[in-house]
C-alpha cells in the first residue's frame, strides 16, 4: 500500500512540474464550458422555457455538472500507456514488484484529485461571474446513487482508456490515433460531454443506453437532476456494473494477448 | 508574377512531400479522417436535433444555424489545410533547425507557415464546400450577397493566416507554440454557433479583439443580407490591417532568434 501512496505523491508533484501544461488544459476546459453555457442560455433565454425535459435551471446545472464530472471521470494519466508500449519503457515496469494497472490507477487518482480541486475553484469563479440559477439536489438517497454511478464511471473510463491504449501492442505507431478516435471523439460525444443525449430521437437513445458511454457522464447527471428515478436508476446501475465486468474481462484478455506480442522494441 | 509562379511551384513540391509522408501511415490517415468526419456529423446532428426542438437559436432558423456551422468548418478546414506546418514549428526553433530554413532562397515565413499542407483536411474541403453552398442556396441569396460571402470567407482566411503568423512569432520569442495554437483553436471554436448567442462583453471581445465574429459570423450574416457594404469594407480593412501587423510582428520576432542549439 505504501508504494502506491508514494506513487500518488510523486504523480501529484509531477503534475505541478508542468504547470503551464496544466493551466492551459484547465483554460481549455473553461472555454468549452463558456461555449455550452452561452449556447444553452440562449436557448433558455425565457426562464419558463422547457425543452427536451429541461428547464433553464436544470440545463445550466448540466453544463456546470459536466465540468466537475469531467474532472472526476476523464482526468487520467493512463493516456501515456500507448507511448510506454511503443517506446519499450513498459519493460521497466514489468520487472518491478508493482502491478502495472494499480500503478496507473494510482496516477489517475492523483490527476483526478488535482483536476477536481481546480474545477471547484473554476466553478466558483464562473458562478460568481455568470450568476446562473442552479439545481441543488438534496435527497440523500439520490446523492448516494450518484456517488455509486460515479465510482462505476471512473472504473469504466479506466478500462476504456487502457484497452484503447493497448492497441499500441499491435500498432505501436498509431496508439495515439486510436486514442484520438475512441477517447477524444467517440467517448466525449457519446458520454454526453458535449451535449445532453436526451435531445436525440428515442431510438438513438435506446441504442446508446446499451453501450458503456452514457454511463460515464450522462447517467450520473441524470440521476442528480432527478430526471430518472427508482427502478430506472437501479436498471442503469446494473447495466453500468455489467459493462465494468465485461470491460475488465476484455482488459485482462487484451493485456495477456498484448504481452505475448510485445517484443520490447527500442530497448 | 515570376515570384508568384516560383512560390506556387515550391508550395506544390512541399505539399506533395507532406502528402507522401502522410500516405506512408495509412492507418493513422484513415483513423484521423474518420475522427474528423465523426466530430463533424456529431455536431451537425446536434444542431439538427436541437433546432427541431427549439425551432430557433438566437433568432436563426435551422438552415441559417447550419450555415454558421458550415462556414465555421469551411474556414477552419481550409486554414488547417494551409497552415498545418505551424504545428511543427517548435522543434525547428528548439533544435536550431530553423537556421536551415533561413539559409534557403525562399521566405522563411512562407516555409514555416505553408510548408506542410494537410491532406486529411484537403479530402474534406470539397464535400464541405458543396454542403456550404447547398445550404447557402436554400437561403436564396442575391449575387451581391454571395459576392460579399465569398469576400468575407477569404477575409476570414486572411485573419486566420495573421493569427498563425502571430503564433509563429511568439514561438520564436518564447519557444511556446502548442498551447498558444490550441488556445487559438478553442477560441475559434466559439464561432461554431452564431456569435449572437454570447452576451456582452464577451460578444464584443470575440468580435473585435479576437475577431472570431468577423472571421466566421460576418460571412454567414452577409449571405443572409444582414451586412451593409460599409460593414463588409470595414471587415476587409480590419483583415488587411491584422495581416500587416502580423508581418511586422514576424519581422520583429525574427530579430530575436538566437539560433540556440544549432
Amino acid at each position: 500500500m505504501n508504494k502506491y501512496l508514494q506513487i500518488f505523491k510523486l504523480s501529484f508533484q509531477q503534475e505541478f512540474a508542468y504547470r503551464l501544461n496544466f493551466i492551459m488544459w484547465r483554460v481549455r476546459n473553461i472555454l468549452q464550458i463558456i461555449l455550452t453555457f452561452f449556447l444553452w442560455s440562449s436557448v433558455f433565454k425565457n426562464p419558463q422555457t422547457e425543452v427536451f425535459g429541461y428547464n433553464q435551471e436544470k440545463i445550466l446545472t448540466y453544463v456546470f455538472g459536466i465540468l466537475i464530472l469531467r474532472a472526476i471521470v476523464f482526468s487520467a494519466r493512463a493516456v501515456d500507456v500507448a507511448g510506454e508500449i511503443s517506446n519499450g519503457a513498459i519493460s521497466n515496469f514489468l520487472l518491478k514488484p508493482v502491478s502495472y494497472f494499480k500503478y496507473w490507477a494510482t496516477r489517475d487518482v492523483a490527476s483526478k484529485v488535482l483536476n477536481l480541486s481546480f474545477s471547484v475553484i473554476e466553478i466558483t469563479l464562473l458562478f460568481l461571474i455568470l450568476k446562473p440559477n442552479l439545481f441543488l439536489q438534496t435527497n440523500l438517497v439520490v446523492l448516494f446513487a450518484v456517488f455509486i454511478s460515479l465510482i462505476l464511471a471512473v472504473v469504466l473510463f479506466f478500462c476504456l482508456l487502457f484497452i484503447t491504449n493497448m492497441s499500441a501492442f499491435w500498432m505501436p505507431e498509431n496508439g495515439w490515433a486510436a486514442q484520438f478516435l475512441f477517447i477524444v471523439i467517440i467517448t466525449d460525444f457519446l458520454s454526453g460531454g458535449v451535449f445532453p443525449l436526451d435531445i436525440m430521437p428515442l431510438v438513438l437513445q435506446k441504442v446508446l443506453y446499451s453501450t458503456p458511454f452514457p454511463y460515464l457522464l450522462f447517467f450520473p447527471l441524470q440521476i442528480y437532476l432527478g430526471k430518472i428515478a427508482g427502478l430506472e436508476i437501479i436498471r442503469g446501475l446494473i447495466t453500468s456494473f455489467a459493462w465494468v465486468f465485461i470491460l475488465l474481462m476484455i482488459l485482462k484478455f487484451t493485456w495477456a494477448k498484448g504481452l505475448r506480442r510485445y517484443s520490447a522494441e527500442g530497448r | 508574377m515570376k515570384n508568384i509562379k516560383k512560390y506556387l511551384k515550391v508550395w506544390l513540391i512541399m505539399s506533395k512531400n507532406s502528402f507522401l509522408a502522410v500516405f506512408n501511415q495509412r492507418t493513422a490517415l484513415s483513423v484521423f479522417l474518420i475522427g474528423k468526419l465523426l466530430r463533424f456529423f456529431f455536431f451537425f446532428g446536434f444542431i439538427v436535433f436541437l433546432l427541431k426542438g427549439t425551432k430557433s437559436l438566437a433568432g436563426y432558423d435551422l438552415n441559417q444555424t447550419l450555415l454558421f456551422f458550415l462556414t465555421f468548418n469551411l474556414i477552419d478546414t481550409i486554414s488547417q489545410f494551409l497552415f498545418r506546418e505551424v504545428y511543427r514549428f517548435r522543434p525547428l526553433i528548439v533544435s536550431g533547425g530553423f537556421d536551415l530554413v533561413l539559409s534557403k532562397p525562399i521566405s522563411a515565413l512562407f516555409r514555416s507557415l505553408m510548408g506542410g499542407a494537410d491532406v486529411i483536411d484537403l479530402i474534406t474541403i470539397v464535400p464541405l464546400t458543396i454542403a456550404t453552398f447547398y445550404v447557402a442556396g436554400l437561403l436564396n441569396p442575391s449575387i451581391l450577397q454571395t459576392t460579399f460571402y465569398i469576400l468575407l470567407v477569404l477575409n476570414g482566411l486572411i485573419i486566420a493566416a495573421a493569427f498563425h503568423i502571430f503564433v509563429l512569432g511568439l514561438g520564436i520569442i518564447s519557444l511556446e507554440i502548442d498551447h498558444t495554437i490550441m488556445i487559438y483553436r478553442d477560441l475559434f471554436n466559439l464561432g461554431r454557433f452564431p456569435i449572437d448567442i454570447y452576451k456582452e462583453p464577451l460578444r464584443g471581445f470575440i468580435t473585435f479583439l479576437i475577431p472570431i465574429g468577423i472571421m466566421v459570423s460576418f460571412p454567414a450574416k452577409a449571405i443572409m443580407g444582414m451586412m451593409s457594404p460599409l460593414g463588409v469594407i470595414w471587415s476587409l480593412a480590419f483583415g488587411g490591417l491584422l495581416l500587416f501587423l502580423s508581418f511586422k510582428f514576424w519581422n520583429f520576432a525574427l530579430k530575436k532568434y538566437t539560433s540556440a542549439s544549432s
